[in-house]
């Protein structure tokens, strides 16, 4: 019961905050409409292509809501209060997460719908593809909870703007990543970003064979190894705050 | 009955000492008040104290339960208002004591909440989110949301720190309104404030506990005429 109170007030603060309506839908959801309206000779570009890349672009700003709320919560002491109650570590780990989910489906909803008016064919993958996406939001929110556990209110903006950087570059969502160059194309290959797209165009697409072992060990192995750094994280931060 | 008893109370942070083996008896309904000047160890008594931070060694024993066995227990039993107010900022006062209902699982929730409201004449704002309260209204709501569970222990935490004289004096007199029926421990810069409220004063000085007594005692042990003299005194061995 706990968790689900706490996930709830996390999500009245988030959605009473305009920037997050903005950057979580309204910046991807322009960005998916302008694009289409040019005719790029580039596969990337495909509605079929583009539309997953646009949701995994969406999920950055997820991690930069998520380290913005912990920050916050740090700085005005709310923490220091709930540290005093009854409250457990797990409970408000899952209560952040949590807090988040119909963000992301009301955000995956409204960007598939758009995606449908600019071309998209409607078939029951997509449904499995926000079902999925839900998933892979797991390793967002996870990169928002290190970075508010451990930086300021300002200072966690800044550094999450960097996440929604590496997005753009590293995930192929704009251009393939061997465009880029071999070295800095390996290393896109070994960051879990393009994979998180790969996952979702294939299921979206009802194309499976694009996803690889490797795009599922990169996920998997990220998602877990950073879920872990973020409990750890936060769980040791609240502790160092209040030293 | 003591409401906190420490023996030996510890707290070393790497290389430093904040809290060097202090023992304190609090009795039960007594508004303690914690002095001393910045870096004295009193914040880090009170973290103690209310659970947020172990001690490096010692023994504190609230409402005769164990600090470390007993921590889940006593963490239901106490309740803090932070010298930041910690509130939700974008949730309204309602919201606000609605939410840390459920942190704390009140069962009549609504009945706790409407006595809370009248108590701090919260009718006016109850609607009103928290951030565009001023900083006495968010005091308040502060102070009541650490009501919530009716806590047999309550911690303020500097509690009137920036508010003009009207905020200030309104907080008094809900502090007063609540002496007797739940120990408070209280920790404040001003000193007028420690002598207005306080049933025992506690004075800290480089993490160690260096007098208890009332003001009464306090100034008469140190052969001086008012308060802040007496303070003085024996913060700086009679130095100053």
């Amino acid at each position: 019961m706990r968790i689900w109170n706490f996930a709830k007030r996390n999500f009245k603060e988030l959605i009473r905050d305009p920037l997050s309506i903005i950057f979580a839908i309204v910046l991807p959801a322009f960005l998916l409409f302008i694009f289409q309206q040019f005719d790029i000779p580039n596969d990337s570009y495909k509605i079929e292509n583009f539309t997953p890349g646009i949701i995994i672009f969406g999920f950055s700003f997820i991690t930069l809501f998520t380290a913005m709320l912990i920050s916050k919560d740090r700085t005005t002491s709310l923490l220091v209060r709930l540290g005093i109650s009854p409250m457990r570590s797990v409970e408000y780990i899952l209560g952040y997460m949590l807090s988040i989910i119909p963000l992301i489906i009301i955000q995956n909803i409204l960007l598939f719908i758009l995606a449908i008016i600019l071309g998209l064919n409607f078939s029951v993958n997509i449904i499995y593809a926000i079902v999925i996406s839900i998933v892979v939001a797991i390793l967002f929110i996870a990169i928002g909870i290190i970075i508010g556990s451990i930086f300021t209110e300002k200072a966690s903006s800044g550094i999450s703007s960097i996440i929604v950087q590496l997005v753009c570059f590293t995930s192929g969502m704009y251009f393939p990543r061997e465009l880029l160059g071999k070295t800095f194309s390996k290393v896109c290959e070994y960051l879990p970003f393009e994979s998180c797209v790969t996952i979702i165009k294939g299921i979206m697409n009802n194309n499976l064979e694009i996803i690889s072992t490797r795009n599922i060990v990169i996920f998997c192995t990220y998602t877990s190894a950073i879920l872990v750094i973020s409990i750890i994280t936060f769980k040791r931060n609240m502790v160092s705050d209040n030293k | 009955m003591l409401a906190i008893e420490t023996k030996n109370l510890t707290k070393v942070f790497k290389d430093r000492t904040a809290v060097n083996g202090i023992d304190l008896k609090i009795n039960e309904g007594e508004l303690f008040a914690l002095l001393g000047t910045n870096g004295a160890g009193k914040t880090t008594t009170i973290k103690m104290l209310s659970t947020l931070i172990f001690p490096s060694s010692g023994e504190i024993k609230i409402e005769g339960l164990d600090i470390i066995k007993d921590r889940q227990k006593i963490k239901k039993i106490i309740n803090v208002s932070p010298q930041e107010t910690a509130i939700a900022q974008n949730l309204s006062v309602k919201e606000n004591l609605e939410f840390m209902a459920g942190v704390y699982e009140i069962q009549n929730k609504n009945k706790k909440i409407n006595e809370l409201v009248k108590m701090f004449n919260l009718e006016g704002v109850l609607n009103q989110r928290a951030k565009t309260l001023s900083g006495g209204w968010q005091r308040k709501v502060s102070i009541a949301i650490a009501l919530i569970n009716d806590p047999k222990i309550l911690f303020l935490d500097e509690p009137t720190l920036g508010l003009d004289v009207i905020a200030r004096k309104e907080l008094w007199n809900i502090i007063e309104k609540l002496k007797g029926q739940i120990t408070i421990i209280l920790t404040t810069h001003y000193l007028e404030e420690a002598e207005s409220l306080s049933d025992r004063i506690g004075i800290m000085s480089k993490g160690n506990l260096i007098d208890v007594g009332t003001t009464e005692e306090l100034i008469k042990k140190t052969n001086t005429n008012n308060f802040e003299d007496a303070f003085v005194k024996i913060v700086t061995g009679g130095e100053l």
